[in-house]
């Protein structure tokens, strides 16, 4: 059904016009791999390489790294994460509206006060509960 | 093409407050309880019970009113529709709220289970099945379904050191996110083949002749599955033994009859207003989980020997013979109609039937500690009433006269035998043996309650709050008085939605 | 316009995410598989909308997103508890309910 759609209505005439379009894609691709390889290859060639246990420990912002990488994160973090999610998320519903702010008037403004009224009564909780608390 | 969508002048939507005020009194209740927990914390705790039971209460007020104009309101070019059929079943919503409150509450205290954030989390749940019952597009559907189950994915994990209970929540929050994403994609579907979500314009588009198309049968297929899991039919009905068993009973009382009525409302607003003139497509479907469900509950319900567990098999074999009039809806507008009366018929029924099962296993379950069937044998030695009360409810499950499960039995019969289909015949056959077999096991409970001999040694009387005794009464009430007198259920239920949409 | 490739990759997404719901042992791992399923509904309904330019589909998938990070705070929490109480998020060992 879709293809059918498709045909009617993207007024691509031919599979020659559909195919330029893609070559573009093909030709973006090509350079950006092109690119890195060269510079790769030229760092490669042109730097001393002299081999020391030390340089082959992971990187972990300049202190020596503990343990493996997957060690399990502190299980605090989840609360924090999660409420930021949450929070973070509703925000989808605030840029529509801030976008069209005058057109919407004090109808939107009222609207979006009592949203925003509910959300806080949430994070509200939250802080009641001492969840924001790093115990 | 971006640019000429963002373009478009702003009208305030006119809104009809009336039509919305069941949902702004319990939203601000809902609200009013997060703010006294807020305010308060423990000090409020003791009120919550009696605030929300209020809060009920105050919902039903403007639902009454509503139902006393009886004009039928169409909100946000047709989303949002306040008509007989909404009204109907938000009443049966807020009426089974209200006895699961009143169920709830020792049961909540004696746990010490935060309460202000149970019932809290409860009025919210109500909130999605009101808002469900109004719901005529596929949006405000899909809020409507996930505003009423994510609280109960943590009511039924709410006890919180239980493994049971935590095992039961996960099972029903991967099982139902699942479900409610398979749907989604349906969802999607469908409003790519007709471009619009309302119900009544997908129909529209279907009579232009978008319905043939392979895409639109997938969508309803995936739609169709996904309410099939929220009403538990088989062969999606896998979580609610497990889930029934692990949850606080309460909480099983509500999934039992207020989540599953609302899966029915959108699946009867879905496939009456939405794609009824696909029936072709529908009604094979139906019929398979109809008949599927009857037996295979049924069948299984037969070796169970915890009550719980037997109570949900017993509930997906229900909702066989709830789900069965739509095998044979389509066949045309008449029958539909019987069809869906037949089906709320049904729903209201079952919920005060089942509520009242439950309040009598709450009670007993509280003495015996155990609900394994054998620890109320010879409950009428200890517990006389409560052994009367659970004989109505049962034989009231089975459909015998003159209680209010043989009406609902018999409307569904009725439309499957008047249908002139023969696979409305067939199901009929299958739903007739099937009565039988539940006879069979619903009167073993009976029996063990009346000729056993107790296993328990303390034979006093069992003590029953007054909270309790209400919701029983509530409960006892009206299966009798529809068993009785069913004109006066058929009034309430005679309602059509078939009116617009076709 | 490609409406094709949207509905190919949202198809392909659908298809890894109840691939991974059925097979998947790990709780958070099920949870991952049921976000790329949400996303695939999403691309879908951003997709028909643009193509039909009916706003309604962008609507809905905003829905989808917040209805979803709700959907998923909760199932984070409901891991956690089971972490709490059994020190694994192993679905396999939750079985103790049968018949």
């Amino acid at each position: 059904m879709a293809l059918l759609i498709y045909q009617r209505e993207t007024g691509l005439k031919t599979m020659s016009e559909f195919l330029r379009n893609w070559l573009t894609v093909l030709i973006f691709g090509g350079v950006g791999i092109l690119l890195v390889s060269v510079f790769l290859g030229l760092g490669s060639l042109l730097r001393p390489s002299r081999d020391t246990p030390q340089k082959r420990i992971n990187y972990e912002s300049g202190v020596d790294p503990q343990g493996d990488m997957w060690s399990q994160a502190n299980i605090r973090y989840y609360v924090f994460a999660l409420m930021f999610v949450l929070f973070d998320v509703e925000a989808v519903f605030i840029f529509p509206w801030a976008a069209r702010l005058e057109v919407y008037g004090l109808f939107g403004l009222v609207e979006m006060f009592i949203f925003i009224f509910i959300l806080a009564l949430g994070l509200l909780y939250a802080w009641r509960k001492r969840l924001l608390r790093w115990v | 093409m971006s640019t000429n969508l963002l373009i478009v002048a702003f009208e305030r939507p006119a809104i009809d407050w009336h039509a919305v005020a069941p949902e702004i009194v319990l939203l601000s209740v809902g609200v009013l309880i997060t703010l006294l927990d807020i305010l308060f914390l423990e000090k409020a705790r003791p009120y919550m019970a009696a605030l929300s039971g209020l809060g009920i209460l105050a919902t039903a007020i403007p639902l009454l009113t509503l139902g006393i104009d009886g004009t039928e309101r169409v909100l946000f070019d047709g989303a949002y529709v306040v008509d007989n059929f909404s009204l109907v079943l938000k009443a049966i919503f807020l009426l089974a709220g209200y006895v699961v409150i009143l169920l709830s509450t020792n049961y909540i205290v004696d746990g010490d289970y935060w309460e202000s954030e149970y019932y809290g989390l409860l009025l919210a749940s109500l909130m999605g099945m009101i808002m469900m019952a109004s719901s005529r597009d596929l949006i405000s559907v899909f809020v409507a379904l996930e505003l009423l189950s994510i609280p109960a994915y943590l009511m039924v994990a709410w006890r919180k050191r239980d493994p049971k209970s935590n095992e039961a929540g996960l099972k029903y929050y991967l099982m139902g996110v699942f479900a409610s994403a398979v749907m989604l994609y349906g969802m999607s579907l469908l409003f790519g083949v007709s471009g619009t979500t309302v119900l009544s314009e997908i129909a529209d588009s279907i009579d232009a002749g978008n319905g043939s198309s392979s895409v639109m049968t997938l969508g309803i297929v995936f739609v169709v599955a996904g309410f099939a899991f929220k009403v538990s039919a088989v062969p999606f009905h896998t979580w609610a033994p497990d889930v029934y068993e692990g949850a606080p009973t309460p909480v099983t009382a509500f999934l039992s009859v207020a989540s599953k009525a609302a899966g029915f409302v959108a699946l009867l607003a879905l496939i009456f207003v939405g794609f009824y003139e696909l029936s072709n497509i529908w009604e094979p479907l139906i019929w398979i989980l109809a008949a599927l469900s009857m037996t295979v509950g049924n069948l299984v319900a037969l070796r169970q020997t915890n009550i719980v567990r037997l109570m949900a098999y017993s509930g997906v074999a229900q909702t066989g013979f709830m789900i069965a009039p739509l095998a044979v809806a389509g066949h045309s507008l008449s029958t539909g109609n019987q069809a869906l009366s037949a089906i709320v018929t049904y729903l209201a029924i079952y919920a005060a039937m089942n509520l009242g099962a439950f309040a009598v296993i709450i009670t007993l379950a509280r003495r015996t500690g155990s609900a394994e069937i054998d620890s109320f044998s010879g409950a009428f030695h200890f517990a006389p009433g409560l052994t009367v009360a659970m004989t109505i409810f049962l034989f009231s499950l089975a459909g015998i006269p003159p209680l209010g499960g043989w009406f609902a039995k018999f409307e569904v019969f009725r439309v499957l035998a008047t249908s002139g289909e023969t696979w409305g015949y067939l199901l009929a056959v299958v739903a007739a043996i099937n009565s039988v077999i539940a006879l069979f096991y619903y009167a073993t409970i009976a029996r063990k309650m009346w000729a056993d001999d107790p296993s328990e040694k303390d034979l006093n009387n069992i003590e029953v709050t007054p909270s309790l005794v209400s919701a029983l009464a509530i409960c006892v009430l009206v299966t009798l008085l529809f068993g009785i007198f069913p004109q006066l259920v058929a009034r309430f239920t005679e309602v059509s939605l078939l009116a617009f949409g076709v | 316009m490609l409406l094709n490739q949207f509905l190919i990759l949202s198809a392909v997404l659908f298809s890894i995410g109840v691939y991974g719901v059925l097979t998947r042992r790990n709780g958070v791992m099920v949870l991952m598989s049921i976000e790329l399923i949400l996303n695939s509904v999403n691309i879908n309904l951003v997709a028909f909308a643009a193509f039909r330019e009916a706003i309604p589909g962008e609507v809905f998938a905003l829905f989808v997103i917040a209805v979803a990070a709700a959907e998923v705070g909760v199932g984070l929490a409901m891991v956690l508890l089971l972490y709490r109480n059994r020190r694994n998020i192993d679905l396999a060992g939750i079985d103790s309910m049968k018949g």
